[in-house]
């Protein structure tokens, strides 16, 4: 075979294994879950004031906006059927916080505290348990 | 007896035996037991079915061609086949001197003619050889490519598949979602669209572009067979079946191989014959007369 024509080849052979093989990446959903613990952080600091932490929420909101699409666009979490992945899609409200706080048109504290199970029921319920 | 007799005798007689030799060894009449030249053959490695299952079907079976054209196996093939043709020119030419001549020289070149039979014959076992190795190394690739792709096409298990499910489901709520969302955060906020939002929409148009491209890139139009669109696997099944039939028929070349190596035998003994015939009219053998027809020398004194 000529040398040209086996360089081409092998050009040709390489970009549809490439193209094939796709590139490996991790990470989309472990970014995602540290920028929602900073953002969980800024619900339940005891030490921000009420804008002070009505800023921190909204400054967190478009990383975490394109986290959670970046999540839900990747297809390499397509099936990988891991812990981790499992209880990201297991609850869709709690993991993509900021699209489910949108459709409801609510607050993200209130969809998130209503996801772990505290509403204004239950804090009443164990105020009268307090009293 | 002059010596030259003596000589071509002694070749046919040789030619004979080792016809009848070549019958019984080398070239068996039943098919199915072609392992006796085996170990000399060259071989193929063809590059990993992993690699091979994920080219294009049109450029599969091209890319696998060139493999085989070179490797030592391939080398081999082209080799062998050309010393046939010229040894079909060989056989042609002394076929139509036996039968131009006369006598002596008829005789030597029927014996030459057998012995470039015989020649032909090896290379003939040869070339069925080295197609039978092709065709079974191509099988085994066509069968480990099959698994490869039924490896990857394995049943997902129940967890999996409602993992896969509720993938589904919240890409298509962040589907059916993305524009209110973006109208809420982005319109009522002062905040403006981030890079990813940008240049994610960019980035759809271009592959949009691509895979359309793609979609009617020649090289990526499935394969028909007999005017009838065939998957990769299907492409595949059907390459391996032609490998089958390319080992069934060397079987059958075999056999043909054998009956033929048994008529050149067959000539050597019947050519042997017909010289030692000529020879023994020179020279009749001695006769065994008895003493009856010299009783008259005794009856008188």
């Amino acid at each position: 075979m000529k040398p040209v024509t086996k360089a081409i080849t092998v050009a040709a052979l390489a970009i549809a294994l490439g193209t094939a093989t796709g590139v490996a990446r991790a990470g989309t959903l472990e970014n995602l879950e540290r920028e929602r613990a900073f953002l969980v952080k800024a619900f339940l600091d005891p030490g921000l004031g009420t804008a002070e932490r009505l800023a921190k929420i909204d400054a967190g909101k478009p990383r975490l906006i394109d986290l959670e699409r970046m999540v839900l666009r990747d297809d390499t979490l397509t099936g990988r059927n891991t812990p981790v992945v499992r209880k990201a899609f297991a609850n869709y409200d709690l993991t993509f916080l900021v699209h489910a706080s949108a459709e409801k048109s609510r607050a993200l504290v209130d969809v998130w505290l209503e996801q772990i199970g505290v509403t204004t029921d239950t804090v009443m319920a164990a105020g009268a348990v307090g009293n | 007896m002059t010596n030259r007799t003596k000589s071509l005798r002694l070749l046919l007689a040789t030619t004979a035996l080792a016809g009848w030799l070549a019958v019984g060894e080398v070239y068996p009449v039943m098919a199915g037991e072609p392992d006796v030249l085996v170990a000399s053959i060259p071989t193929w490695s063809p590059q990993s079915s992993e690699r091979l299952v994920r080219l294009p079907p049109s450029y599969l079976k091209k890319s696998l061609d060139r493999d085989f054209a070179e490797s030592p196996l391939g080398a081999a093939l082209n080799e062998t086949e050309a010393k046939i043709g010229h040894k079909g020119n060989t056989l042609a030419d002394l076929q139509a001197s036996v039968e131009q001549s006369e006598g002596e020289l008829r005789l030597e070149l029927r014996h030459q003619f057998l012995a470039e039979k015989r020649a032909y014959l090896d290379l003939m076992a040869n070339q069925i050889d080295l197609h039978r190795q092709q065709a079974k190394t191509r099988l085994k690739l066509f069968e480990r490519m099959l698994d490869d792709l039924a490896h990857k096409k394995r049943p997902d298990t129940p967890s999996t598949r409602e993992l896969v499910a509720k993938q589904t489901l919240a890409r298509d709520r962040l589907q059916s979602s993305l524009a209110k969302v973006d109208l809420k955060v982005f319109e009522t906020a002062t905040m403006p669209e981030s890079r990813y939002a940008v240049k994610y929409g960019q980035n759809v148009q271009a592959i949009e572009q691509l895979l359309s491209r793609i979609n009617t890139h020649g090289m990526n139009q499935s394969l028909t067979a007999g005017g009838i669109e065939m998957t990769k696997e299907e492409f595949i099944r059907h390459m391996a079946v032609e490998a089958e039939a390319e080992l069934a028929l060397a079987d059958q070349d075999d056999t043909i191989l054998g009956y033929m190596a048994k008529l050149v035998a067959l000539d050597a003994v019947s050519l042997s014959e017909e010289a030692m015939d000529a020879e023994l009219a020179d020279s009749p053998l001695p006769g065994n007369a008895g003493p009856a027809k010299a009783v008259n020398f005794f009856m008188s004194n």
